[in-house]
């Protein structure tokens, strides 16, 4: 949190800094043109249409997974032919971020070095050192060339001097070497040509890939740049929201088409890429099982942002979801049994996976069906990167379960640590129809242990729904009450009491009645049941309203908050008759009726009274007509 | 004062009539015909239980639960109709409970169910008091109550019962560790139910354990040879219930009885010493 102020307080510094220079015309600023939505143009038409392809980095052009495996047999480096559904090598390899993959060989950093291996043998190729005095800051591929952003001097982004470095990835060698103005940079991404680097959270420098040469620099004036991103349909930058890095964005205008967010539950954590300025996300690591997955709508050149199929997928370690990124709406739901998935990819119109415990998956994006599974046996899986642009799985999808059984699964998924997206589960269910949701939705209020807060989304959900069908269930449920000699605990009463007022459930009637008389029904509790059977006209009740009504008048407990006794002398008057009206009447009187009560007794017997004196009155003339 | 200026008139004669019946004759007959309150003086302390002065209604109260009349109990029901301050309800509970009426049950089980605990366990011992088999599903439900002080009451009562049906229930509270239940299981429960009894020692309190194995050993209608058992069962646990236990056993034999039980409880009381 203190790392997210401080970068805000920067980012805010920088904003102003920018603007006084803009303002001020800094001559000798290096960002004097940052912004420029002409220099932006200009970078961009300088993109190597060709060279961008909607299929893997990898010359072969085959769908790739790069593992990092542990385990018992140490750390390695696994390729996997996800086409082939085989393993293409294992090497050992201690990883300290993520792969990187490139025509011919893949790169990664290791302790004191980037290391570069064959895509098809695993072999290394070659070793690029960090000196002791220097910091990786970040490192891609993009067909033969390898580009690595270096800080010199200073500790992390603070002080020094950075450069971006391009390397030949078949043998290593130097090709050229841009001084950044600044040590404050992330790590780089490079498509058709272009390079772009990150430059103090506000900034994107766009470089001619060709000779390090700076084109043009993106000022993000409305939001932090902690990404950049390269796709086959486009570069994208931002940290909140997404822009498409075009003339229109130039200067992160939040106004632009080429800004989108989607529109997404509480529960998701709102991470559309890593954050290339910290280290620890340049690994694998648990944001990796936890983030938004998301692609764009290929345009002609034109500078729009909107999500392929108007739609952001979500990960959350055993669950992905698929979301209307304009409106929010739940489209489908996937709960992967057993293991999480550490890692995953949208690489076209699949969701690649693979899980903790050497599972390889894939998902429809549109439908969340499994379209693909594989297994590496006994391996234990830190992080996965996919080269697999466009791959579609070829093996039949297996039939996807219906969503409402599926948000079911969730909820009942005995891993405890994912309540908020069982709660999330609870809600998407609650807008689910049938009557087998209303049973789900009750039998999450019978189960023991859970935090008090789903014991009342499920409840709200079942009293929103109002479903009469659900009567019978409802009253199974609230018939059982707390018991200590057999360790059982009364159900959720109030929330289901609730309900069934809302669901006018005459069949649960005796079971609130049952739980008025209980002595662990909490005031709450009684409060809603006596308005529930008020609701639902169950004069059967009469007795039972009026027992609880005399036992407690005179309890000094009420004296506070006479609320439920209020509520059970309100539907005594709206249930019964002359004798309940005598009985309250003489309970308005009598000195120890608490006082509260008995104000409220007074005035809500002087206005029935009222009416019912009018309503004798109305019929006394309409009779004498 | 007023109560018992009316009571020493009327009432308390009733009650001193049916206590001065001492003899079998005289109580069979007062069995036939018990005392009753003259109506006037009943109706002046019914206007007492039901009036604005707190500790008179708690004397009249207790007055009409000493008179054993049979007309006592209906201010008392009639003041739990219509209810009171909490002091006042659970003496008209007590003396309910005194008088033992099975008229009483139907509210007696309705304050049985009250959100004070205080108030729930006068219910239950004057439930307990009544005698009719219609109170015991009462009793027997009051074994799951939260308050482990009403669970006791209901217990001790089920045992003065010797309702064996409970057992099973009562296991249940002292596999929960609820010493309030123990000696109550050990005078209703089953031989087939004291090896689970034993088989707690280690999961529960020994002091549990052995408070209710204790009352078992005393029962007459167990055979030596399980009872045996059941004294070496009580000698392997730990603490001062057990060897109170035993103690009290080897009390309750008959000087001149001369059962190999006995001897074992003396034997392992002798080997625990008497700084243990």
């Amino acid at each position: 949190v203190r790392a997210g102020v401080v970068r805000a307080r920067a980012f805010a510094c920088a904003s102003v800094f920018a603007l006084a220079c803009s303002w001020a015309g800094c001559a000798t600023s290096a960002y004097q043109r940052a912004g420029s939505s002409d220099d932006v143009a200009a970078a961009l038409s300088k993109t190597d249409a060709a060279a961008v392809t909607g299929r893997p980095q990898n010359a072969a052009g085959r769908a790739l997974a790069f593992l990092a495996l542990g385990g018992t047999k140490g750390p390695r480096l696994a390729a996997y032919d996800l086409s082939a559904s085989r393993l293409l090598w294992t090497q050992p390899a201690d990883l300290k971020a993520r792969v990187a993959v490139g025509a011919d060989v893949l790169v990664y950093a290791a302790a004191d070095a980037l290391v570069a291996r064959d895509v098809t043998t695993g072999a290394e190729r070659w070793r690029q050192p960090i000196a002791k005095d220097e910091r990786l800051l970040g490192y891609t591929i993009d067909g033969r060339t390898a580009y690595l952003v270096v800080q010199e001097g200073g500790v992390h982004l603070h002080g020094g001097k950075a450069s971006v470095r391009a390397l030949d990835a078949t043998t290593g060698s130097a090709r050229w070497r841009h001084e950044v103005a600044s040590g404050n940079v992330g790590a780089p991404v490079a498509r058709g040509g272009l390079v772009a680097v990150p430059v103090q959270s506000q900034y994107v420098t766009l470089l001619d890939a060709r000779d390090g040469e700076q084109l043009a620099q993106v000022l993000s004036n409305e939001e932090a740049a902690t990404f950049v991103r390269a796709l086959p349909e486009g570069l994208f930058f931002g940290s909140a929201g997404v822009f498409r890095l075009a003339p229109g964005t130039a200067a992160g205008s939040r106004k632009s088409n080429g800004y989108v967010r989607a529109k997404l539950p509480a529960f998701v954590r709102p991470v559309y890429w890593f954050d290339l300025y910290r280290p620890e996300q340049g690994d694998y690591s648990a944001l990796d099982r936890n983030r938004i997955l998301w692609r764009m709508t290929a345009t002609d050149g034109g500078g729009d942002a909107r999500f392929r199929n108007d739609l952001a997928l979500v990960h959350n370690y055993r669950f992905f979801f698929g979301f209307d990124a304009r409106t929010g709406e739940l489209k489908w739901a996937y709960n992967h049994p057993g293991s999480e998935a550490v890692s995953s990819a949208l690489v076209g119109d699949a969701v690649a996976f693979v899980t903790a415990d050497g599972e390889l998956g894939a998902l429809d994006a549109r439908t969340g069906a499994r379209t693909f599974s594989a297994k590496l046996p006994g391996e234990v899986v830190r992080g996965a990167t996919f080269d697999a642009e466009g791959w579609a799985p070829s093996g039949a999808a297996q039939p996807t379960a219906p969503l409402a059984d599926t948000l079911t699964a969730i909820v009942w998924d005995l891993d405890r640590r994912f309540w908020d997206v069982k709660m999330f589960a609870i809600e998407e269910l609650a807008r689910q129809p049938g009557h087998e949701v209303t049973a789900q939705l009750l039998k999450i209020t019978e189960q023991e242990g859970l935090p008090p807060a789903v014991y009342q989304k499920a409840g709200e959900a079942l009293v929103a729904r109002k479903d009469g069908s659900a009567a019978d269930l409802l009253a199974r449920v609230l018939a059982t009450h707390a018991d200590y000699a057999d360790g059982k605990a009364a159900p959720a009463v109030e929330i289901l009491a609730r309900a069934a007022g809302a669901m006018q459930a005459r069949a649960a009637a005796p079971a609130l009645v049952m739980h008025l008389r209980r002595p662990e029904t909490p005031p709450a509790a009684v409060t809603q049941i006596a308005r529930a059977l008020a609701a639902m006209g169950a004069t059967d009740a009469l007795p039972a309203l009026r027992d609880f009504v005399t036992m407690y008048r005179a309890d000094p407990l009420y004296d506070g908050d006479p609320t439920p006794l209020v509520a059970a002398s309100e539907a005594m008057l709206a249930l019964g008759g002359p004798g309940e009206r005598q009985l309250l009447l003489y309970l308005a009187e009598e000195p120890h009726t608490v006082e509260p009560l008995r104000v409220h007794l007074r005035r809500a017997l002087a206005q029935t009274a009222g009416a019912e004196a009018r309503l004798r009155e109305a019929a006394t003339s309409s009779a004498d007509e | 004062l007023i109560v018992v200026m009316l009571f020493s008139s009327g009432a308390a004669q009733a009650g001193k009539v049916a206590k001065g019946k001492g003899t079998k004759g005289a109580a069979s007959e007062a069995k036939k015909e018990p005392p009753k309150l003259p109506a006037e003086k009943l109706a002046k302390v019914r206007d007492i239980l039901l009036g604005d002065d707190e500790p008179g209604a708690i004397d009249a109260a207790k007055v009409l639960g000493l008179s054993g009349a049979s007309n006592a109990v209906e201010p008392l029901i009639d003041l739990l109709s219509v209810g009171g301050p909490p002091g006042r309800l659970e003496a008209a509970l007590d003396a309910l409970g005194a008088l033992g009426d099975p008229r009483a049950i139907d509210p007696l089980e309705l304050y049985a169910g009250n959100h004070s605990a205080d108030v729930r366990r006068h219910a239950v011992k004057a439930l307990a008091a009544v005698k009719d088999e219609h109170v015991v599903p009462a009793l027997t439900a009051a074994l799951g109550d939260s308050a482990p002080d009403v669970r006791a009451a209901a217990a001790d009562a089920l045992a003065a019962r010797k309702e064996t049906k409970a057992a099973p229930r009562l296991l249940a509270l002292v596999k929960r560790n609820d010493a309030g239940a123990a000696p109550a299981l050990g005078l209703l429960a089953t031989p087939d139910l004291v090896p689970q009894l034993a088989e707690l020692q280690g999961t529960v309190d020994d002091n549990v354990v052995a408070s209710a194995l204790g009352e078992y050993v005393k029962r007459d209608d167990v055979a030596d040879g399980l009872r045996v058992d059941v004294v070496r069962t009580i000698g392997h646990l730990s603490g001062a219930a057990a060897t109170t236990a035993l103690v009290e056993y080897v009390a309750s034999v008959p000087a001149k009885d001369d059962r190999p039980s006995k001897k074992e409880a003396q034997k392992l009381l002798d080997e625990k010493g008497p700084s243990k």
